[in-house]
């Protein structure tokens, strides 16, 4: 177990070290950030000289260089745009996001499992139909129509609500309920399908004829058989909320790293990219890591092969 | 799709399947039909609607901006309302389908097959290559899509297959990842064991045993992801990747009708109303199919049959 | 126990409810557009920065009034030009930074100095192209500018140029401006900036006390937030949400819309097709349409009231007849009218851009030309802007929207319209001669030579599609007594903040 972990942690450390590369390089490919960062009417001279200052003038590897050599220091950069380290402006939005994303998941998948396993057990009955069609519409609704519109009927129309923002409670429901549509109805629909399939096997027809109560049957024995392709659909889930629940961030003006990342790619602040990447590059690899060890947890017969 | 070899031999042997009675039990399901219609509805709308309505999705007329639905004062074109340039939003509709359906269904097979069979790789054999397509995937997944769209934009320049290409990479990593989980726990079934004791060549096995039991979780996300490709397509599209106007799909008219939530709902309403039906219709079908192709389930459709005569 | 989770609830919207109102009397909140993207005062002439340091936490020795292109004293009593490569500054008395240091010529210098810095990335130093400017203090109250070649509108420059205090780091950006104006900073995160006024400014003391901003990106959302009342004011709402007479505010916020006309290339390097581009569009159904009522159509690239904006010049009407019978003379003369030419647009350029590109195609294919749209991403779109032109790029109109807010035409005319400007696709012997009189000149004739270059411009050459002068809207809560002027998009002065009995 633990050669394991440590075995794919360093897989994992790899893998993040050569997206850094990808990032640094591949961002460096869109545009000239001199265009960006200074005022449309700025004449050549002055663009040369912004280049020349922060070194986007000399050869990509001798940029990459130093880069590594800040690195080696724990050294991040300077977010241009925002005259601070770019690894404390990360590090300040991240967790506001991972709270919003945990939230959001868990109920989602909670949600998400005892609906999709009701349905399962009568598809094409009426509570089948009503679960399909409610979480399928939640998931292909456009996020920000769905968001918008709450804004305006349950703060303005009824006053219920604030508009956005943090602070109390009541300011995370909105955010929350729309960033779950479209995990709770994915989910949904693989949580269903697969306890159809589990649901046929011979060892719950066993199960049955042995006379063990149904919600026993459904909850506990073909759920833990049905949960493997969940937990996988979970987790790229959960990695796309991390990496940016962009729309909500920004309509509710939820100060997280999906916005900010997008602002910092946006404005070609490069230090800031790398930064944002990295944080949530090294959320999502160790995500991926626990899923695998949930799957041995689940299947055993997986386990001696992750072991 | 009949002649997709999805079903297990012992169903084979059970039921000559061909079109017309897969067709004749879809109906036996009045859910799935309506589905089917709709599908068929939007199909023909995407084939033919560009050479059925005329210029009525391009001129603007002012004097119909934002014209609330259910009038008949401008004819029944404006039945739907119109839109911020004064244009035909039931027209736009109809025309809009061959863009959206095009890119999504480009997008979405590219994914679902690339990475179905990269998941299939990486599941089945085991040792280096599956760890190396892991944790490519992992990179992937990482990547802000946001940043390959502009890289690809400025490097391999504006165009639908580019468009295509990065709708396609940001979303491989759920199908390949979903494929492989269901493969590892798949192969470790007792029939599978049992067809390898049999002497079941590699291809056999994939083919006769592992796709069918992984094809039908990938078709239920795939069908979902539709959604969420015409909406992402827009927002590319807006980087100036891909559909450019006065070309438009659901996802631009949804877009551009974000700015008016608050006082022309209709602008945003009815194509992002159009997403959600094919969305849903993809998906009671590919539930439908899902039933259909496992021969412990088809039970459930032959008894519809059985109760009606 | 059981209605004890109802109580909490309950409890909830009443603090809630309370804390909405609870800001103070005199307290205030604004919620922006974006975050500022950082609060270093010599960038402050970004929209993003600008709204909310100049003239509340620093100030300049100017102050112009763009809508009658007047510059009136503020933290300089008054000047005077010395020679034409020097100008001489009388600085106010009594004045002090936030942070206690003396405003006198040492700190004007330094401000200056900082400015021009070359290891800092300063926004506001475009307004001075490539100049070298040599300050110097005369005495505790007087400042010399002196500039490598003449400048003659250095008071109007000198309303750009934020006073900071000379305690601020010199070589280094900050976030952290400190100024001599009527509010200091008190926080700032990734939520909220908060303003509050210091008691011993110099001038007047405003009502507000304090302010805090907050941004939202989405435009309902901001008026909504007006109207549910936890917030008191938002510039920049689109059109479509400023439904509500009584707080909703239109106002002219200096920006210039056009689209600029490829015309070295064929077929528009044909004067015939240039006008007929003009007489295509629906100009007074587009403009309502899609950036209301209030917005002005534009014959020339600077709005009513700057230095040099010429009144007696006729914007190009309606008339796709005429415009059609001019395609079809042009191509009569072999010119080749089929040719596919591109609009260059950018993404989110202002609110219903991308709406106004798809009606003017379709406009402009109506009259039989062949009219295709890319919309591009920032960094994309600038290979347009300036010189040299991408190559191989064919004919293309490119869409542009220029802010002058100094007051003076000298910041638009000589950048699009001579052979040498950056953005210009113009090359006229005559027309630059004109431009570079009025360049080294002052008052009167300025203004005649400038209105004079944007005749030719706009009647014999026809450059450019003028399109219209933007209109911004901003939502008033009913407390304050505020309203909106030229200069909002790039400040919200905090003092003319009043509020309603």
């Amino acid at each position: 177990m633990f050669g394991y972990v440590f075995k794919r942690s360093l897989q994992s450390l790899v893998a993040v070290a050569g997206l850094l590369v990808l990032v640094f390089f591949l961002s460096r490919l869109t545009g000239d950030p001199a265009y960006l960062y200074l005022p449309l009417d700025s004449t050549e001279a002055q663009r040369q000289a912004f280049n020349e200052l922060h070194g986007f003038d000399d050869p990509l590897y001798i940029q990459f260089g130093r880069y590594l050599a800040d690195l080696l220091h724990f050294d991040f950069g300077t977010a241009l745009s925002r005259n601070r380290p770019a690894m404390e402006v990360a590090l300040e939005a991240f967790p506001e996001t991972l709270k919003l994303a945990a939230i959001a998941m868990t109920l989602s998948l909670v949600l998400a499992i005892v609906v999709g396993a009701l349905a399962a057990t009568k598809p094409g009955g009426i509570f089948d139909r009503l679960a399909t069609t409610i979480s399928l519409a939640g998931a292909s609704a456009p996020d920000f129509w769905v968001a918008i519109v709450a804004i305006l009927f349950f703060s303005v129309s009824l006053g219920l609500l604030p508009t956005s923002g943090t602070g109390t409670p009541l300011h995370w429901i909105m955010p929350i309920g729309v960033l779950m549509l479209r995990p709770f109805g994915l989910l949904t629909q693989v949580v269903r399908g697969s306890m159809m399939g589990v649901l046929t096997s011979p060892y719950i027809k066993t199960a049955q004829a042995k006379g063990v109560r149904r919600t026993k049957i459904v909850f506990v024995h073909a759920l833990r058989n049905a949960l493997l392709p969940v937990i996988t659909v979970a987790g790229d889930l959960a990695a796309s909320l991390i990496n940016g629940a962009v729309v909500v961030e920004t309509i509710f003006g939820w100060p997280g790293i999906g916005k900010l990342m997008i602002d910092a790619i946006v404005r070609r602040d490069f230090a800031l990219v790398q930064a944002t990447v990295l944080i949530t590059a090294i959320a999502i690899f160790f995500l991926n890591i626990v899923i695998d060890l949930v799957y041995a947890a689940l299947d055993p017969r997986i386990r001696h092969q992750t072991a | 799709m009949s002649t997709l070899s999805l079903q297990t031999p012992d169903a084979e042997k059970r039921t000559a399947s061909g079109p017309a009675r897969i067709f004749r039990l879809l109906l036996r399901d009045p859910l799935a039909t309506l589905a089917f219609a709709f599908l068929v509805v939007v199909v023909v709308c995407a084939v033919a609607g560009p050479f059925l309505i005329g210029d009525l999705i391009e001129k603007p007329n002012f004097r119909a901006r934002n014209m609330p639905p259910f009038s008949l004062e401008q004819g029944f074109a404006y039945i739907l309302g119109a839109d911020t340039l004064g244009r035909s939003l039931l027209a736009r509709l109809v025309v809009g389908a061959r863009n959206t359906l095009g890119i999504a269904t480009a997008a979405v097979l590219c994914s679902l097959v690339i990475g179905g069979t990269l998941g299939l790789i990486a599941g089945y054999s085991r040792g280096a290559l599956g760890n190396l397509i892991m944790r490519a995937t992992d990179i992937v997944m990482s990547f802000p899509s946001l940043l390959l769209a502009l890289v690809v934009l400025f490097s391999l320049g504006p165009s639908v297959p580019n468009l295509v290409l990065v709708l396609a990479i940001t979303r491989i990593p759920i199908y390949l990842r979903t494929t492989r989980a269901e493969v590892l726990e798949v192969r470790e079934r007792m029939f599978v064991n049992a067809a390898v004791a049999l002497g079941a060549s590699h291809s056999r096995l994939i083919f006769r045993h592992i796709a069918p039991m992984v094809i039908p979780t990938l078709l239920t996300i795939g069908a979902i992801d539709f959604a969420t490709v015409v909406l992402a397509e827009s927002s590319l599209s807006f980087l100036g990747l891909g559909i450019q106007s006065p070309q438009f799909t659901w996802g631009s008219m949804v877009a551009t009708g974000r700015g008016y939530l608050a006082n022309a709902w209709w602008v945003a309403f009815w194509p992002g109303l159009m997403i959600l039906l094919t969305t849903l219709s993809l998906n009671i079908l590919s539930n439908w199919w899902r039933t259909y192709s496992d021969p412990q389930q088809r039970w459930r459709l032959e008894l519809a049959r059985r109760h009606r005569k | 126990m059981r209605i004890k989770p109802v109580c909490l609830a309950g409890g909830m919207v009443l603090a809630l409810a309370a804390s909405l109102s609870a800001a103070g009397a005199e307290e205030i909140t604004i919620v922006l557009p974006e975050q500022p993207a950082n609060l270093e005062p010599c960038r402050s002439i970004r929209a993003d920065i600008g709204r909310v340091i100049n003239m509340n936490i620093t100030e300049t020795l100017t102050i112009i009034e763009p809508e009658t292109a007047q510059v009136t004293p503020h933290l300089a009593e008054s000047w005077e030009q010395v020679d034409d490569k020097t100008w001489r500054f009388k600085l106010r008395e009594g004045v002090s930074f936030q942070d206690g240091a003396p405003f006198n010529a040492e700190a004007v210098v330094k401000s200056i100095n900082r400015l021009m810095n070359p290891k800092l990335t300063c926004d506001s130093r475009s307004k001075f192209g490539d100049v070298t400017l040599t300050p110097k203090a005369v005495d505790e109250g007087t400042v010399e500018i002196v500039s490598d070649i003449p400048i003659p509108i250095m008071p109007t420059l000198m309303g750009t140029v934020q006073i900071v205090s000379p305690n601020m780091p010199f070589d280094q950006e900050v976030n952290k401006p400190v100024g001599t104006g009527p509010y200091e900073l008190e926080a700032a995160d990734n939520e909220h900036i908060v303003l509050v006024r210091r008691d011993d400014y110099w001038g007047e003391a405003p009502e507000v006390t304090k302010a805090t901003y907050r941004w939202r990106s989405e435009s309902a959302i901001r008026a909504a937030m007006v109207e549910s009342g936890e917030t008191d004011l938002t510039p920049a709402i689109a059109v479509q949400d400023a439904t509500n007479p009584e707080t909703d505010f239109a106002y002219l916020n200096s920006e210039t819309t056009r689209m600029r006309i490829d015309a070295q290339i064929a077929p528009l390097d044909d004067i015939r097709v240039r006008e007929a581009l003009n007489l295509a569009i629906d100009w007074d159904g587009m403009g309502e349409a899609l950036f209301g009522t209030d917005v002005l159509r534009a014959s020339q690239m600077v709005v009513p009231g700057v230095l040099g904006h010429n009144p007696d010049i006729k914007p190009w009407p309606y008339d796709p007849e005429r415009a059609k019978a001019l395609i079809e003379e042009a191509r009569a003369d072999g010119v080749p009218v089929d040719t596919e030419i591109t609009i260059i647009g950018r993404n989110g350029f202002f609110p219903n851009a991308s709406e106004s590109l798809e009606a003017m195609q379709a406009l402009w294919q109506e009259i039989g030309l062949n009219v295709t749209i890319r919309e591009m991403e920032a960094a994309d779109w600038v290979r347009y802007l300036d010189k040299p032109f991408p190559e191989g790029r064919g004919p293309t109109l490119f869409q542009q929207q220029h802010d002058n807010n100094t007051g003076d035409a000298g910041f638009t005319v000589p950048v699009m319209y001579t052979s040498e400007g950056q953005y210009s696709t113009i090359a006229d012997k005559d027309l630059d001669q004109v431009i570079t009189k009025a360049m080294s000149s002052t008052g009167e004739e300025r203004e005649k030579l400038f209105q004079e270059a944007f005749r030719v411009v706009h009647d014999e050459i026809i450059a450019d599609v003028p399109m219209y002068h933007m209109i911004g809207y901003v939502r008033v809560g009913p407390r304050l007594d505020w309203t909106p002027d030229l200069k909002t998009n790039s400040e919200i002065r905090l003092a003319e903040i009043k509020f309603k009995q």
